[in-house]
């Protein structure tokens, strides 16, 4: 342990009036360069200015689609049972296509509930489930608007994920073509 | 019962126990069954896969493997095939090496073409594979991508998936209640023998040879049996499914209630497994007396309609009996408890009320697996506690101005023969459905179902059967039989142990007993079977 004994003040500044002034003048600095020297606050002005979200953060959840546009998911439930927060409800169906046994027919994720752990991503076995879409602003006029269902987990651009190559498989994607001719093997 | 297997001999509380050597410490076992079971009755598992113990022994999957010291130094045997005799020495993975990198080669050759689909595979989570994997297997993968896996089954039914990779024959229709993935089986052959040897009508067969072998039925047949759903619980894997069950809900999500199916007088043992107040599925609870492991179709899909057509619940009020004859009729989904409940009803009207207790429905011959063809659970119960049968009150039912039915459909089960109760004036029905005795009352009364309800009955074996509640009640206001009844007789019943008690008191042979007496089998009561 470590004592550290106070300075006693000087006079000055027991005079109280100099450091009132000198603290005012650090707020009216910093005021002054809102004003006129705005792009170099270390501050953004949200909402009007987003910050800068890498990929890797945990961002608002999506579901990759197959080259035929249907979600990637076959409802195993592994993100549900790992969710700490068991805000993943699942129903399951069986799937028209012959070649795939079982896909999703409910997918909800309350992000009311959900705590951004990524445990669910990670559990995927299929790479389904992605956290990337940097989206991380939440704003409904409701509680159960806030319920991400299927068609709001699906539908997202592959555009917007130019780098990721499996995004772009996705329907809309450089890739599609190329994956719906593998992904169009006829059925034996 | 073909006889080209044997039969496991089950050890029972009165197998002689003799001493043999395992991992050098000896231990006293039950010396008339095989060693899987002996040393199971000793705390010792063995992952098997083919082995069952209700079903004939095949001894294919190998998974069992122990060494047993013999003439010839000590030699790698199947646990379930080699029978116990005293003084033997056995060796089990915890001091052999041999036996632990025998069971886990096995093992890994059993998973080389078992396809990696337990993500969507019904059965993960209770597969016999997968507990044998972390039990006996661990083994690091030596699949190499550029030759993956090679799947057989049926050649028929071989396609190339999205991936383009050959694959065998997924959701293979086997009949109106089962579909077979050909790429999971492992050709334990336990479904043939189960239809071989316990359903006695061999509609399974093993094709083919070697690791082209596949189950199929034979040509234009399908699967069809009133057992075939034991097919989907013997399998050890998830290659035969359930169609009500497919894709319905992950198992580990369910919990399970173990009560008995009130559809026979044989009361098979049943689990409930329900989630967020619905039953997903029944499964039949081992009960070596009883049903063994085996469920009839029938009582494995009854819970389909048990939350469907209810009567909801109202306010219970004593009706005005009249001064006429009252007749009081009994279902046979009615517990002791009701039973009990009603004899009270009875006793306070006095002798102007009778009790009956039956249904309308054909006795029909059992079937010697897990039905007795009785349709009236309770038949033994109706009889320790003094009902006469319904037929009787068929006969004289013009003498009667009041019938109460108590979970009794008798205008559904008969409408025929029931048109001449139309004429008695006030008919109350107390009962879980709004069936056709409940439109036809002059007061429906909602109670709970027997899936709800703590209870008791009496099988046809004359074995005393515990029912527990499932909490999947459709409405929680419900009252249970034995409440609305004994609130009728004039004092209410608040739990089903009371009315138990007060069973004791008009049946002898329950006295003393109660709900904790009665094993989860059940209890054997005086008098010995029926």
């Amino acid at each position: 342990m470590r004592v550290i004994k106070q300075k006693p003040m000087t006079w000055g500044e027991r005079l109280y009036i100099f450091e009132a002034l000198r603290g005012l003048f650090t707020t009216l600095k910093h005021a002054a360069r809102g004003l006129f020297r705005y792009e170099e606050l270390p501050t953004i002005s949200y909402p009007e200015g987003q910050p800068e979200v890498r990929n890797t953060y945990r961002a608002k959840h999506r579901l990759m689609l197959r080259p035929d546009g249907s979600p990637r998911c076959v409802a195993c439930g592994m993100c549900a049972a790992a969710c700490p927060a068991h805000c993943i409800f699942i129903e399951a169906t069986a799937s028209d296509d012959p070649r795939i046994e079982k896909k999703v027919k409910r997918f909800d994720i309350d992000h009311l509930t959900c705590v951004f752990c990524g445990l669910c991503a990670e559990a995927c076995p299929v790479d389904a489930l992605r956290m990337d879409t940097k989206k991380i602003s939440f704003e409904h006029r409701s509680r159960e608007e806030f319920v991400a269902h299927l068609e709001d987990l699906t539908n997202w651009d592959p555009k917007d994920y130019p780098d990721d190559e499996q995004s772009q498989v996705a329907p809309g994607g450089t890739k599609n073509a190329e994956a719906r001719k593998v992904w169009g093997m006829e059925v034996k | 019962m073909s006889n080209y297997y044997n039969m496991p001999k089950l050890p029972t509380e009165n197998s002689p126990k003799v001493e043999i050597f395992v991992d050098d410490k000896p231990v006293m076992v039950p010396g008339d069954t095989n060693l899987l079971e002996a040393l199971k009755a000793v705390g010792i598992e063995t992952p098997h896969v083919c082995y069952h113990p209700y079903l004939p022994v095949s001894g294919n999957c190998r998974q069992c493997l122990v060494e047993q010291e013999g003439p010839r130094g000590r030699m790698l045997v199947i646990a379930c095939y080699t029978p116990v005799s005293p003084g033997m020495k056995i060796y089990t993975p915890a001091s052999s090496a041999r036996v632990k990198n025998a069971r886990k080669a096995t093992q890994e050759f059993m998973l080389v073409n078992h396809p990696l689909d337990c993500p969507i595979c019904d059965k993960a989570g209770e597969c016999t594979l997968q507990e044998n994997y972390m039990e006996a297997g661990q083994n690091e993968s030596r699949m190499r991508p550029e030759y993956g896996k090679n799947y057989h089954g049926n050649p028929e039914h071989q396609f190339i998936d999205a991936k383009g990779q050959l694959r065998g024959g997924k959701h293979v229709d086997l009949g109106p209640r089962v579909l077979l993935d050909e790429e999971r089986c492992v050709q334990c052959d336990r479904c043939v023998r189960f239809m071989r040897s316990i359903a006695g009508s061999e509609q399974l067969q093993l094709a083919g040879r070697a690791d082209h072998t596949y189950i199929t039925t034979f040509p234009g047949e399908k699967l069809d049996h009133e057992y075939d759903l034991c097919v989907t619980d013997v399998c050890p894997v998830g290659a035969m499914t359930a169609k009500y069950f497919r894709f319905q809900k992950r198992v580990w999500l369910l919990s399970h209630t173990p009560t008995v199916s009130m559809d026979d007088s044989l009361g098979a043992n049943i689990w409930l497994d329900y989630a967020d107040g619905h039953i997903y599925r029944v499964m039949p609870r081992c009960n070596p007396v009883v049903n063994r492991s085996w469920l009839s179709n029938t009582s494995r899909l009854a819970f389909q309609e048990f939350d469907k057509n209810r009567l909801p619940s109202m306010e219970v009020h004593t009706p005005a009996f009249g001064n006429g004859k009252i007749a009081i009729v009994a279902g046979g989904t009615c517990t002791l408890e009701d039973l009990a409940a009603i004899r009270m009803l009875k006793e306070k009207l006095g002798d102007r009320a009778e009790i009956f207790g039956g249904s309308l429905l054909k006795v029909d011959a059992p079937d010697g697996i897990a039905k007795s063809g009785d349709p009236v659970a309770n038949r033994a119960g109706m009889k320790l506690l003094g009902f006469a049968d319904v037929a009787d009150f068929m006969k004289r039912a013009s003498e009667f101005e009041t019938l109460v039915t108590v979970n009794a459909d008798l205008f559904g089960e008969d409408p025929a023969a029931a048109g001449v109760l139309e004429k008695i004036n006030c008919r109350v029905a107390i009962t879980p459905f709004d069936d056709a005795t409940a439109k036809k009352a002059t007061i429906a009364m909602g109670v709970r179902h027997w899936s709800e309800v703590q209870g008791t009955m009496v099988n046809s074996l004359n074995m005393l059967q515990k029912l527990n509640a499932c909490p999947v009640c459709p409405d929680e206001n419900l009252w249970a039989a034995y409440q609305v009844v004994s609130y009728m007789a004039g004092s209410k019943f608040e739990a089903a142990a009371d009315a138990f008690k007060k069973a004791g008191e008009y049946a002898p042979v329950l006295a003393g007993l109660t709900y904790d007496a009665i094993k989860s089998t059940g209890k054997l009561l005086e008098g010995g079977e029926a």
